[in-house]
Parts: structure tokens; C-alpha cells; sequence
């Protein structure tokens, strides 16, 4: 009963949220649409490289949607002292996160499952040829940066700064991914890159790989709990 | 039946000990009210009732449970009302009602918790429109919504006009009246006076007075105050008084009798005492009588 208020709870505020709604759905959705579409029709590249192209937006939309959009709405919420509030109820702490996290996941799949649509019509990239993969690989992975973003807020000192705090993330994620087009990068850079969680989803989703993504994510869950349960804080620092 | 059990309860944010050794009770369907300047450590003892906070020392029990432990079971049966927590901003005052009774296994209907908070004015507002005071109303609509046998409300009146403060001291009674045990932090001393059975006087994290409030008024003094007519000096007069600026201030056990001995007194000699003022004993007094460094 109340994992399903805290979804909703977290689904209306996401959508109701008109500032922050630019760069949670507008710019990501743009991305991982626009870019496969432009290259398509502006250059020469065949459908496989415009394919490529859109896994790696995938990691695009995992770093904005999912993970900036949950660490933006919790700093903000744990300053404003809103989540204190939430915890005068009768949630717990797990169905305070794990709802938000759950909606954001639900948004994060959404628009992910629009954009792979969306450019099949518009650039012919083929849809997933095992969808069930696909589908598990963006939950997944849209649950594991949704928790990783909740244990990183620790790091963040006030709200105000939490977009600057996850750029670098979306930055990594992104070149990692190749979403920014063909970077050359020392392959000590590169293997450390393909570390990142959003790089699993990308490999699981591009070469169709299961075990080391699901090893890889199942890595970062844990890292994930065991700092939310040794740093989150509910309230602002107080000095 | 004990609703509040506080027992020798120390808290400490790294080496300053905001609450030291405190100890109260507080027997079901009584108000209570923790008394103290900014500091003294009633939010903190507060907070470590409501189970955000684990005690360092002591412990501390609501309706026999530990509040941090058996949290979720604790909360099916309190409300909480704690002096600073944020609202979703973009949401209406129902909006935000039907949110929280989301959250609530057996709530009001919003109707009755709007018209209790006396906000049903105000439903269709956004929450960012709400004054101070509004939204301390909201405050404790919300911490209504579960009908708690235990209320906690820290400075419920903090922000108030004068108007809502007295309405809200009408629901704060009326719940009492049906059972609820609340404890009442405040800095108001009437509020206190008017509401509260019992309360205790923190300062610098420690107990400095507790006891009934009746008793406890009971055993204060009254205050004859007036000013001291030109050319008589304190001693002159038939009783002993305290200067307090122009003002000569006679503090009496029966303040009634001391202002009549002093008006016998200054009509025999052709004198008006400008300015009289008599009144029983108030809890300032008592915050008066207090050692200076408990003030």
C-alpha cells in the first residue's frame, strides 16, 4: 500500500515539476532521438553505426533521467525537509526511497521504450532483436543508478549544487557509452569507463551480453546499499 | 497508564550534550508541556520521542514502545507535528491532505482533518501561497490524519495569529478531552498555563522544574505592580517591593490582600499609586523565580 503512495507520490511530482521536466525528459528525449535521426539523414552512416549510436544514448537517458532527475528531487527534497516530514508518517525509509526510486525507474523505461520507437520509425534502427534483454537491462540498470544517485546526495552539500554534481556523471557515462561520438581514449580510461553501470546496460543492450552486465550491476547494488545505509542523510547538515 | 516514559535521556551532537539525564512522565490522556528558552534541548527530546534520533543514554518509551526500533508501530498510533519540515510547494492544501492520508493506514476524511486544522477555506490553494501561520494549521491537519493516541507538537503555535492560536488550543483540548496524551513544546507560557496538566522546565539540556501545573501555580506568587508615587522611597512603603525601573513590584502570596494594604496604605497619606496592576501567579513567574542561570 504505501511503496504505491510513494510512487505515485513521486510520478505526480515528476510530471508536475514544469523547470525541471527540460532536463529530466525534453533534452534526453531530444538526444536520443535527435541525434540517431540527424546522423541518419545528414550523414552517410548505415543503419548498424546509427544503431550504435542510440544504445550509447541509452546511457545518456540512464545519467539524466534517471540519475540527475533522483538526485536533484532528493536534495531538494532533504533541504526543503520534506523528507523529514515524509518520515513523520507511517513509511519506512526503504518505502520512502524504494517508491521514488520505482517511479523514477518507470519514467526512465518509458522514455526509453519511446525513443527505441521512435527511431525505428524515423531512422531505421531496428528494433531490440531480444526485447526481453533489452527490457531487463534498462529496468535494471535504471535501478541500480536511481540507488547509486540516492547514495551519491550524501556527497552533495546543498541543493542548489546537485546538477553540477551529476554532470561529471553524465559526462562519464556518456563518452563512455559513445554517445558523444568516437572520442580516442587511452584504453586504461576506456576499461575504467566500461566500469560504470551504464556501460553494462550499454553492452547488454548493443552485444546482447548477460552475465558480466548482470555481474557488473549486481556489484554496484551492493555498493549502492551499503553507502545509502552508512552515509544518506534525511536532513540537512545542521552546522 | 504511562503514554511517555523518558528516562535519564542524554543526547549528544559530537561533544556539546544538548540533552543531559532527563526523566519525565507522562500519563495517557494528560497534555504536557516542555517548557524552555531556545536550545534548552526540548526539540531534541522531542525529536529522540518521535524516533528520528537514537538516544545516547537512557531510554525512551511511547505506549511501551522504543520509538527508533518499533518505529513503524509507534508511528500507527502518534502524530507528529516537529517545528521545521518542508511541504511539496506545488501542491494544493487538499492535494497535499490526500497525499498523506495515502500514507495513513486509517485516516480522517480530508473534510474533517481541513475543518479541524480550520483550513477549509484554503483547500484549492497551493501550499507556496499559505502564510507562517497557515501553514503550521496544515502542520496539524496532517498530524491528525491518523486519529494518534499520542501527539507530539513542538511550537504548534509558532507563527500564529492570535485568532488561530486560540482555535488551535480548542482542538488541542478537545482531543484531550477524548483520550489523546499530548506533549506540547512552547515558548509560550500562556499557552502552556491554558493547555497543559502537567510540564517541565528544561534549560541547557537539563530538568530545572517540573511538576502540575495547578500545584505548581499554586505555590507561586502574585505580583502588585505600580508606580512608585514621586517622593516615597521603596522603604517607605508597608510591604517590601522590588524596583524594576519606575515600577515598584510586590510579589504575594495573596497579590489581592498586598494591593489592598497598599491603597489603605497611600490613601492616608493623600497618594495615588498611577499604573496599579495585580494578577496571580503565571508560569513567568515562575521562569522569574527560576535561578538566573535556568532563565
Amino acid at each position: 500500500m504505501s511503496l504505491a503512495a510513494t510512487y505515485r507520490l513521486g510520478t505526480r511530482l515528476f510530471w508536475k515539476d514544469r523547470g525541471m521536466l527540460f532536463g529530466s525528459v525534453v533534452t534526453p528525449v531530444g538526444l536520443a532521438i535527435g541525434l540517431p535521426v540527424l546522423m541518419r539523414n545528414v550523414t552517410s552512416a548505415g543503419a548498424a553505426d546509427v544503431a550504435h549510436l542510440f544504445h550509447g544514448m541509452i546511457a545518456i537517458v540512464l545519467a539524466t533521467t534517471t540519475f540527475m532527475t533522483m538526485v536533484v528531487a532528493l536534495t531538494m527534497r532533504r533541504d526543503q525537509l520534506v523528507l523529514k516530514r515524509l518520515r513523520t508518517t507511517e513509511l519506512t525509509d526503504g518505502q520512502i526511497l524504494g517508491g521514488q526510486i520505482a517511479s523514477v525507474v518507470t519514467q526512465t523505461v518509458v522514455i526509453v521504450a519511446l525513443s527505441a520507437v521512435a527511431v525505428r520509425v524515423l531512422a531505421g534502427v531496428p528494433l531490440p532483436g531480444e526485447p526481453l534483454l533489452f527490457a531487463a537491462a534498462v529496468v535494471a540498470g535504471s535501478a541500480v543508478m536511481a540507488l547509486l544517485a540516492a547514495a551519491y546526495t550524501a556527497a552533495i552539500p546543498r541543493a542548489e549544487l546537485s546538477a553540477a554534481f551529476a554532470m561529471p556523471v553524465f559526462l562519464l557515462a556518456g563518452v563512455g557509452a559513445g554517445a558523444m561520438g568516437p572520442i580516442p581514449l587511452p584504453s586504461l580510461v576506456q576499461t575504467a569507463l566500461d566500469l560504470l553501470p551504464t556501460a553494462a546496460v550499454v553492452a547488454a543492450v548493443r552485444h546482447g551480453e548477460v552475465l558480466a552486465p548482470a555481474l557488473n550491476l549486481a556489484a554496484w547494488t551492493v555498493i549502492g546499499v551499503v553507502s545509502l545505509r552508512l552515509w544518506f542523510r534525511w536532513e540537512p547538515r545542521r552546522s | 497508564m504511562t503514554a511517555i516514559l523518558v528516562n535519564e535521556l542524554v543526547k549528544r551532537y559530537g561533544a556539546f550534550e544538548a540533552v543531559k539525564g532527563v526523566s519525565f512522565e507522562v500519563p495517557a490522556g494528560q497534555i504536557f508541556a516542555l517548557l524552555g528558552r531556545n536550545g534548552a534541548g526540548k526539540t531534541t527530546t522531542v525529536e529522540v520521542l518521535a524516533g528520528f534520533q537514537r538516544p545516547d543514554g537512557g531510554s525512551v518509551r511511547v505506549l511501551g514502545l522504543d520509538p527508533v526500533a518499533d518505529r513503524a508501530a509507534v508511528r500507527q498510533r502518534t502524530g507528529v507535528m516537529v517545528q521545521e519540515a518542508g511541504f511539496f510547494p506545488d501542491l494544493t492544501v487538499a492535494q497535499t491532505v490526500d497525499t498523506w492520508r495515502d500514507f495513513t493506514s486509517a485516516p480522517r476524511p480530508r473534510e474533517e482533518a481541513l475543518e479541524l486544522a480550520g483550513l477549509k477555506e484554503k483547500a484549492a490553494t497551493r501550499v507556496r501561497q499559505l502564510s507562517g501561520g497557515e501553514k503550521r494549521r496544515l502542520d496539524l491537519a496532517l498530524a491528525l490524519l491518523g486519529r494518534p493516541d499520542v501527539l507530539f507538537l513542538d511550537e504548534p503555535t509558532a507563527g500564529m495569529d492570535p485568532r488561530a492560536r486560540v482555535d488551535t488550543w480548542e482542538v488541542v483540548r478537545e482531543l484531550a478531552r477524548q483520550g489523546t496524551t499530548v506533549l506540547l513544546t512552547t515558548h509560550y507560557l500562556e499557552e502552556a498555563q491554558r493547555l497543559a496538566a502537567a510540564m517541565a522546565i528544561m534549560d541547557e539540556g537539563a530538568v530545572v522544574a517540573a511538576g502540575g501545573m495547578a500545584e505548581t501555580l499554586a505555590g507561586l506568587r502574585g505580583r502588585v505592580a505600580f508606580r512608585l508615587p514621586a517622593g516615597v522611597r521603596p522603604d517607605d512603603l508597608p510591604l517590601p517591593v522590588s524596583l524594576d525601573g519606575e515600577l515598584a513590584v510586590c510579589r504575594a502570596d495573596d497579590p489581592d490582600l498586598a494591593a489592598q494594604t497598599l491603597l489603605t496604605w497611600a490613601a492616608g497619606r493623600g497618594l495615588r499609586l498611577a499604573g496599579l496592576e495585580v494578577r496571580t501567579a503565571t508560569l513567568e513567574d515562575l521562569f522569574l523565580d527560576l535561578p538566573r542561570s535556568a532563565r
